[in-house]
């Protein structure tokens, strides 16, 4: 069965991760305490800032709410990949399965996608949080483009994650791509704050970003009452960086992989 | 392919990558070359238990790597089953098992059976023969009572016990063995050798290939050794070929690893 595989790491990473129970109840505090914290940042702002997100409603709270969440596949989508293997090669568990006839691509995907699974949970935390404790009004009309964004977040975001566990394969340590990636996405791709009170240069440089495009769509699926239309300039840009990035990555990291053999560094850390 | 194992000038150089200090220092310098293994060449029969005995550093574990397809070779050629391990690597990979004397290579959060399981399916195991091909290591290798305990629990010959599990798991017609009774205490270590040639090669008719630098392990194991030194292979036979080879005929194996080794 070709889902035999994947399920299995699943199913392996579920069990240590219910095996660490307090790390599981202080993520859930940690994303509460985020939560509540931009919350009452937002009482600060008031009203000011409604003129910078009437694109998504007016309210700064539920356009960094969807900020906070939906940023978190950045992170697992940049650093996953990378620290998943790392994570192997120390343990000594990526020589045992190097061994067994399972192609690396195959491995390389199944050893984050707890990850991505714990992530969207976090998400759905971070979005009951929100409905239920905030009273956030999200309009649940727009869900397919918001899944369609999402998938393809997912896929950009994992190409750079592909191409950073590429540089941990041969450099061990020392990963500019997560670096680079997630200190520029935060500072421009609008996390925190609409792009739109960036001076205009910089503006041009957040066009340059996935989480950008994520973001808008995104805000704009859960917040706005958008057209197909509105959304689909996010959904081209999104799926031109995956056409991009995926072949890319998957490049990057075969060429890595055959390196640290020919190095003798595959196994090392 | 008559040999379980065959080798043709098998070679592997590495170019160490130079410190950052270094590096400013003297951007422009050719880089050294380690010279891992040179000209290998050995034939390895089915059924037999072959050792590799060097000194640390000696380029046995490279060697391992080599014909595990964890490495690739810098020139040479090498055959695992009758599979070439550059061209046909997913062939190597079903007719091996490996085993380290590692003790880290474990989930240790999971039980010896959930990790069996795990790596059953990465081998392609269906579930029943899951469930067949455990009970029948459990069995071989008298582990069944420890299975169901926790990886992080276990003492260093029960790792060891499942690692030996792990690699017999889709029933592989050559194992490889790094070191294998490195940590063990001397009952553990001279158990796990009866094991390997009673029931590994006797009763399972399984070609052993295993890396020591103990001697008494070599010799009383071993069908025949090959000495490597400095990524040469020395010397290789049975322990009356080495001695006849080294022109000592009463000669104690460490005794013909001096000769041969200068050490």
């Amino acid at each position: 069965m070709f889902l035999r595989k994947p399920l299995a790491f699943i199913k392996r990473d579920f069990l240590v991760e219910i095996s660490y129970r307090f790390s599981f109840l202080l993520n859930l505090f940690s994303i509460l305490f985020w939560v509540v914290t931009f919350f009452f940042i937002s009482k600060l702002f008031g009203e000011s800032a409604a003129p910078y997100l009437k694109d998504y409603g007016g309210e700064y709270f539920p356009f960094v709410l969807i900020g906070l969440a939906f940023s978190t596949y950045l992170g697992v989508g940049l650093q996953s990949f990378s620290g998943s293997i790392r994570r192997e090669q120390m343990m000594g568990t990526l020589e045992a399965m190097l061994l067994t006839p399972t192609k690396i691509s195959v491995l390389v995907v199944s050893l984050s996608l707890w990850s991505f699974i714990r992530t969207s949970l976090n998400v759905l935390v971070y979005l009951l949080l929100g409905i239920f404790l905030f009273k956030v009004s999200l309009n649940l009309t727009h869900l397919l483009p918001a899944f369609i964004i999402l998938i393809l977040t997912i896929i950009s975001f994992s190409s750079l994650g592909i191409i950073a566990a590429g540089f941990i394969i041969v450099f061990k340590r020392g990963n500019p791509i997560t670096w680079l990636f997630t200190t520029l996405s935060i500072l421009l791709g609008g996390v925190y704050y609409p792009i739109s009170i960036l001076p205009p240069p910089l503006q041009k440089f957040s066009h340059l970003l996935p989480i950008t495009y994520s973001l808008r769509g995104i805000r704009n699926s859960l917040l706005g009452d958008p057209s197909w239309g509105a959304l689909l300039p996010n959904i081209i840009a999104l799926a031109i960086f995956s056409v991009i990035l995926l072949p890319l990555g998957i490049l990057v990291f075969n060429y890595a992989i055959k390196k640290a053999k020919r190095d003798g560094s595959l196994i090392q850390y | 392919m008559p040999y379980a194992i065959e080798t043709v000038n098998l070679t592997k150089y590495f170019t160490p990558t130079p410190g950052l200090g270094r590096l400013l220092a003297h951007p422009f310098r050719k880089k050294g070359v380690v010279k891992a293994v040179e000209d290998v060449n050995i034939q390895v029969k089915r059924g037999e238990i072959f050792g590799l005995l060097g000194p640390n550093g000696a380029g046995k574990t490279t060697l391992l790597k080599l014909l595990s397809t964890l490495i690739l070779p810098t020139k040479g050629e090498a055959y695992v089953n009758g599979y070439n391990v550059l061209k046909d690597e997913a062939g190597v990979k079903e007719s091996i098992g490996l085993v380290t004397g590692e003790e880290r290579c474990f989930y240790w959060r999971l039980t010896g059976r959930q990790n069996l399981e795990f790596f059953a399916i990465l081998y392609n195991l269906s579930s029943a023969q899951i469930k067949k091909r455990i009970g029948e290591v459990a069995e071989l290798l008298e582990i069944g009572g420890m299975l169901n305990i926790f990886f992080k629990e276990y003492s260093t010959g029960m790792k060891q016990r499942l690692s030996l599990a792990r690699s017999l798991l889709p029933n592989p017609q050559i194992l490889f063995m790094d070191e294998p009774t490195k940590s063990l205490d001397p009952t553990a270590a001279k158990n796990l050798r009866t094991f390997i040639r009673e029931k590994l090669v006797s009763q399972q008719k399984k070609t052993v290939f295993l890396t020591t630098h103990q001697m008494n392990e070599a010799q009383e194991l071993c069908d025949r050794i090959a000495i490597i030194d400095q990524g040469r292979i020395k010397a290789c036979g049975t322990l009356k070929e080495l001695q006849s080879k080294a022109g000592i005929p009463e000669a104690t194996l460490e005794e013909i690893f001096s000769y041969f080794t200068s050490k």
